[in-house]
């Protein structure tokens, strides 16, 4: 199967271009089979692979071709095989595949099948790509193609405006990091003449120490597209907004896959980070600000998937704590766990929109817990695991990264706190959502009940969501092991009890009323910071305050001014000429004789003056 | 342009202004000297003092124009098998196979414009369009 | 005459047979099924001659022919090409009445003049090559005779070409003055040898008037006037055929006698071709702007694209190491004859029933995508890699040509590539817009009565031009092997 390994991208791949090609002219089943199936078997190649890759754990690469040599540029398409590797592969198509199974209903009485599954496999293939690539500048092509996807899905109902908005927003925000992820492959390039991600370790290693003002400069860059892609501050603003594509897509590209990239990316470039402390120190704090900003943003919002969206972005802030603080394999443990538990309500969400005639406001939900009891469920399970109550999938991989947060030298206890706040926040939050969502009075009635493609992925998942925390990652290899050494017992029982407390405090709040914080909500500084968080820190209005409104106000300054008229300049001189020349072309043969020989004159004279 | 190249080109100079001047004096020379008359058959053409008959816009028929250019093609083959006579000796039995091949493709040739009716005169009998000619 | 010259000849001899037997067949019996078959298998069978030629190569066969890699490369090639047009030609002239036997014919005679080409290394076979080429043209461009586009189309290029040959002709006899020899590889010789000195007037203005001679055919601004026309009134396969084979094989020609007569020398040469290609470039470019016949469009396009490719010509002369210059314009004009091939092969192939007008306005195209996918595809893919972007064979041409440039600090040229292929995007991707709008065209041409030769054919033409633009480098890598 080792060698086979090209297939699994190809799988995904060849599906999407028979679905573009095909236009929706197939027959609708065969098109939800065709979007499914490949990645379904994709899934199953990659099962396979893990088999195989078992018996001989060693990291591999493979190199299928050279895409051209010119000079020393030899971008080459090639794959690489490790455990971390595996890990997202994984991920990506067994997450993957159970999204698309609940997309063939979710999306069953939709018009547009046929787009939007070709969409979401040329999604799962680029993500593929991204994640196996074994030079950066293949891996930006599966970056861009993910980023190209989103776009597309997030404005899929592109009839409404706003999607189309949302749409834009999430691609010219990642933009800006992808451009600076894009300077860091060039400088990168410049400083080692490579883009190997092997290689470009080696290299490193050998020409910097540990501090050099290149590397921090270069990573400091590659963190720009990271931050960019994983939606951490201050490039977050995106991700809510993105919610208006359909609830599946949010489930694998905004929740399980792409927008844990820019987590990959540092942990597959860990050797170039671990030489720049600043930047890891940047990549923590970041992560803490993101994890803190956004759960306090949550608290506040009523939308389900923005709210989900918001824990979302705290979640990854988790992940990027992680790396920062060097527990890689905690990072990407929880990258793991996230992707089940938050497809996971991703995909309980998706139900209870789906059969309440796709409303969103978690005030006019209430008392679905007999209702919808598939979604209720799922969405308990997966809202324990997000909240990592002990013995769900989150709780282990929380629990790693906030210990080895607590170890960290000099600020680890500071991070260590900032994240057991945001820990006690995110079990609020989460539980306020169950609560209200599924307990109290009924408000909406449902008007169906999800089919056994939608069940069948949420009762994995679930499982997933449980589970998930004991299985062991084939990590070691493949990522430098956390520093040992366990830290007081007080520490890991505080962080056992913050969570159990937070669902006691949302317990109390939103659904026994023993604790009623109403006086304190609609005072008028309460009311003022409802405001401010329900805003998300008023990060929109400040950029648009800051970039938006001034851009635009440029834009409009310039409208007639002298840039854009000699933009403006090419364009008339390129249409004159056009006409000039095209005057000549009388159609007259005596004429296009007299010009050759004008020409040949022409030449001639040139040569004698050369000559 | 360096000294010697302009030296180089100053025949080429002299030639061409030769060829102008020559035409000049000639064309001057007739116009200068010539004699001015306005009879009735100043205007027509000399045909070696015969007196033209008729127009000389006459309709050829495109066949002569076919038959003409066959001709022309392979009259001009013949060249080649004259040249080829002449080295007979020399050339050897490669000689002999490569004339051979150059008159097969020339007996090719005859027969395709042959069967494709080129050597007739009027009514038509190529291959394929016997129907449509009756 | 050896064997192993015959063996290095084969291609040549399977195009003149295949011609004689096509010529026994239609004094035998016509029938035009027969003498696409034949047709067919010859340039098939041409283009596979190449195997057993290579064995001996290089051979020089007689001071006319060379058999090389590069000659047999870009033989087959054209043979390949030929194939190409034939077949879509079989679908084109489905609807034509009376005898379209000899079409093929002459088909078959001109790709024999574009492998001599290739195969050239003496005036006199650069000469031979290039008239059977274009003689075999002139009756293909009026074969269908619709209206009178195709008679004005084919007068002009018979007036003018002769016009050009006739100074190809003359600059020739200069340089023979100059240097007593027609032969590439004597002419290097004197010209190393400082023979040249004596007169290095006449040989430039002898080399001048061979580069306009073949830069008619070239298309390349100044001589370029006649080639929307003729493109325009042309069958569209044999606009394709003209534009790629024709050109490309051309191109290989000048390369061949530019680099092995030694001319590269000439910084003053170099100059002059410099000025050619950055106006071919501009002008080409600028010309195809805002035009809306779609055969036009292309004729201009392909008259920058040769501006382009002259690049290659005086890169080689300019930078010591000449190597990436030539592989640049051999993957270059693989990936033009291939994208020109498939753009004129759609034109071609919506045309087939079209009356006596082919389908080559812009609003013709409107609504091909949803009503015709496979061939907008087929063209859109044709487009995309003319307008060189990524992933298409024409965006790896465009890399190559451009690092060669580099390499050889060309900095004007390139500046003048950069800003036509700017100008070249606007008008591709206008007819790729049109193709996608939802227009009420009237276009009756159908997918579903195409021969399965000319599906073949369009299903091909899409995998060469993507896999030759994600997979360059077995081709990248057999041409620095040849050349």
């Amino acid at each position: 199967m080792l060698d086979f390994l090209w297939l699994i991208p190809l799988l995904p791949l060849a599906s999407a271009a028979l679905l573009m090609v095909t236009a929706g002219s197939l027959p609708r089943p065969l098109i939800a089979a065709c979007g499914a199936g490949s990645v379904g078997l994709a899934a199953l190649c990659v099962l396979l692979t893990g088999l195989s890759w078992a018996h001989d754990p060693v990291p591999r690469q493979m190199e299928l071709w050279t895409w051209m040599q010119v000079g020393t540029l030899r971008p080459t398409i090639g794959f690489y095989l490790d455990g971390l590797t595996l890990v997202m592969m994984s991920v990506i198509t067994g997450v993957g595949f159970l999204i698309h199974l609940y997309s063939t209903e979710f999306m069953e009485e939709d018009e547009s099948l046929s787009r939007y599954f070709a969409y979401m496999n040329l999604f799962v293939a680029a993500m593929l790509i991204l994640v196996m690539a074994d030079n950066l500048l293949f891996l930006y092509l599966g970056w861009e193609g993910v980023g190209l996807c989103s776009y597309l899905l997030v404005g899929f109902w592109y009839r409404d405006p706003v999607n189309g908005a949302a749409a834009r927003k999430a691609f010219v925000v990642t933009r800006i990091g992808d451009t600076a992820m894009a300077l860091g492959l060039l400088l990168l390039f410049t400083e080692l003449g490579t883009l190997d991600i092997q290689q470009l370790a080696e290299l490193a290693q050998g020409k910097w120490q540990p501090g050099d003002t290149t590397i921090v400069l270069a990573t400091a860059l590659l963190l720009g597209g990271a931050v960019g892609k994983s939606a951490q501050l201050p490039l977050h603003t995106w991700l809510p907004d993105a919610m208006a594509g359909p609830t599946p897509v949010s489930a694998l590209i905004h929740a399980a896959t792409m927008v844990t990239a820019g987590v990959y990316l540092i942990a597959r470039n860990h050797e170039l980070f671990l030489l720049a402390p600043p930047t890891l120190l940047a990549v923590a704090v970041l992560g803490l600000l993101t994890l803190l900003l956004a759960a306090f943003t949550a608290l506040n919002q009523h939308d389900i998937k923005r709210i989900l969206a918001y824990s979302t972005i705290s979640q990854i802030g988790y992940m990027f704590l992680g790396l920062g603080v060097g527990a890689w394999s905690a990072g990407i443990f929880h990258l793991v766990t996230h992707a089940f538990f938050k497809a996971l309500l991703f995909l309980a969400a998706g139900a209870v929109i789906h059969c309440l005639h796709h409303e969103h406001n978690i005030f006019r939900m209430g008392g679905l817990r007999t209702r919808l009891p598939v979604a209720f469920w799922s969405f308990l399970i997966g809202s324990a695991a997000l909240a990592a109550l002990p013995f769900t999938s989150g709780f282990y991989s929380k629990d790693q990264i906030l210990l080895a947060a607590y170890q960290w030298p000099q600020i680890g206890p500071w991070l260590w706190a900032g994240g057991l706040l945001g820990a006690l926040l995110t079990a609020i939050y989460s539980f306020r959502l169950v609560f209200i969502v599924f307990f109290g009075e009924a408000q909406t009635e449902p008007d169906r009940q999800p089919g056994w493609r939608m069940a069948l992925p949420l009762s994995i998942l679930c499982v997933a969501s449980i589970v998930g925390g004991w299985i062991s990652l084939p990590l070691a290899e493949a990522l430098p092991a956390t520093q040992s050494g366990h830290p007081a017992a007080a520490v890991e029982w505080i962080s056992i009890a913050i969570p159990v407390i937070g669902v006691s405090l949302a317990y109390l709040i939103f659904l026994g009323r023993q604790l009623d914080l109403s006086a304190l909500v609609n005072s008028g500084l309460g009311q003022r910071l409802h405001q401010f968080w329900y805003s998300g820190w008023r990060m929109d209005a400040l950029y648009n305050w800051l970039w938006v409104r001034p851009y635009q106000f440029t834009a409009r300054l310039l409208k007639d001014e002298p840039v854009d008229l000699a933009y403006n300049g090419v364009v008339h001189t390129s249409v004159a000429l056009h006409h000039l020349l095209s005057n000549l072309q009388t159609g007259r043969m005596r004429w296009y004789a007299s010009t050759m020989v004008g020409g040949l004159i022409v030449l001639l004279a040139v040569l004698a003056r050369a000559g | 342009m360096t000294g010697s190249t302009t030296a180089e080109l100053i025949p080429f100079i002299v030639y061409f202004g030769g060829v102008i001047l020559l035409v000049l004096t000639m064309l001057g020379l007739s116009f200068v000297l010539g004699q001015r008359r306005t009879n009735k058959a100043t205007n027509t053409p000399y045909e070696s003092g015969v007196v033209a008959v008729g127009t000389s816009q006459i309709r050829l028929s495109v066949e002569f124009y076919l038959i003409a250019i066959i001709f022309v093609i392979f009259d001009l083959e013949t060249v080649f098998i004259f040249a080829w006579a002449i080295a007979f000796f020399e050339l050897g039995w490669q000689g002999y196979f490569a004339i051979l091949v150059f008159i097969a493709m020339l007996g090719v040739a005859l027969v395709y414009a042959w069967r494709c009716g080129t050597l007739e005169w009027g009514v038509k009998t190529r291959v394929g369009l016997e129907a449509k000619d009756n | 005459m050896n064997l192993a010259a015959m063996q290095g000849l084969l291609p040549l001899l399977v195009l003149g047979l295949g011609a004689a037997v096509l010529m026994l067949q239609i004094s035998i019996r016509r029938q035009l099924g027969w003498s696409y078959a034949i047709t067919v298998a010859t340039l098939l069978l041409g283009a596979a001659a190449m195997e057993p030629a290579m064995q001996v190569a290089p051979l020089q066969v007689t001071p006319l022919l060379r058999v090389d890699n590069l000659g047999l490369f870009f033989g087959s090639l054209f043979c390949l090409s030929g194939a190409v047009t034939a077949v879509i030609s079989r679908d084109y002239l489905r609807s034509r009445e009376g005898e379209n036997e000899e079409y093929f014919l002459l088909l078959l005679l001109s790709t024999l003049g574009a492998v001599i080409l290739a195969y050239s290394t003496h005036v006199a076979a650069l000469l031979l090559g290039l008239e059977l080429l274009s003689v075999a043209l002139y009756a293909l461009i009026a074969y269908p005779e619709r209206g009178t586009l195709p008679l004005e189309a084919a007068i002009k290029y018979l007036v003018l070409s002769g016009a050009a040959s006739a100074t190809l002709l003359f600059g020739f006899a200069l340089i023979y003055a100059a240097l007593g020899s027609l032969e590439y590889a004597e002419i290097a010789v004197q010209i190393s040898a400082g023979r040249a000195a004596t007169s290095p007037a006449l040989i430039l203005m002898g080399a001048a008037m061979v580069f306009a001679g073949l830069g008619f055919k070239l298309s390349v601004v100044p001589f370029h006037m006649w080639t929307p026309d003729v493109y325009e009134g042309a069958p569209a396969p044999i606009s394709g055929f003209l534009a790629g084979v024709s050109k490309g094989a051309v191109f290989i020609a000048v390369l061949r006698w530019f680099l092995e007569s030694g001319f590269f020398q000439y910084s003053s040469l170099l100059a002059g071709i410099t000025l050619l290609s950055i106006a071919s470039i501009l002008v080409g470019n600028l010309l195809a702007l805002l035009q809306t016949n779609v055969k036009r469009i292309l004729a201009y396009s392909s008259i920058a694209h040769l501006g382009y490719l002259l690049i290659v010509l005086v890169a080689a002369g300019v930078s010591p190491e000449p190597g990436l210059a030539v592989e640049a314009g051999g993957y270059y004009v693989v990936a033009y004859v291939i994208t020109t091939l498939a753009a004129f092969s759609l034109l071609g192939l919506i045309s087939r029933q079209s009356g006596d007008r082919e389908y080559d306005q812009l609003s013709d195209l409107a609504g091909l995508f949803w009503k015709q996918p496979g061939l907008a595809a087929l063209f859109t893919v044709a487009l995309l890699s003319l307008a060189g972007i990524p992933l298409t064979a024409g965006f790896i041409g465009k890399f190559y040509l451009i690092s060669a440039g580099v390499d050889a600090a060309l900095w004007g040229l390139l500046a003048a590539l950069v800003i036509g292929s700017a100008i070249g995007i606007f008008y591709y991707l206008r007819i790729i817009y049109t193709m996608t709008t939802v227009g009420e065209q009237a276009n009756p041409g159908t997918t579903a009565d195409m021969l399965v030769g000319s599906r073949l054919v369009v299903y091909l033409l899409i995998f060469a031009m993507l896999y030759l633009g994600i997979v360059p480098e077995p081709l990248m890598g057999y041409l620095r092997t040849i050349l």
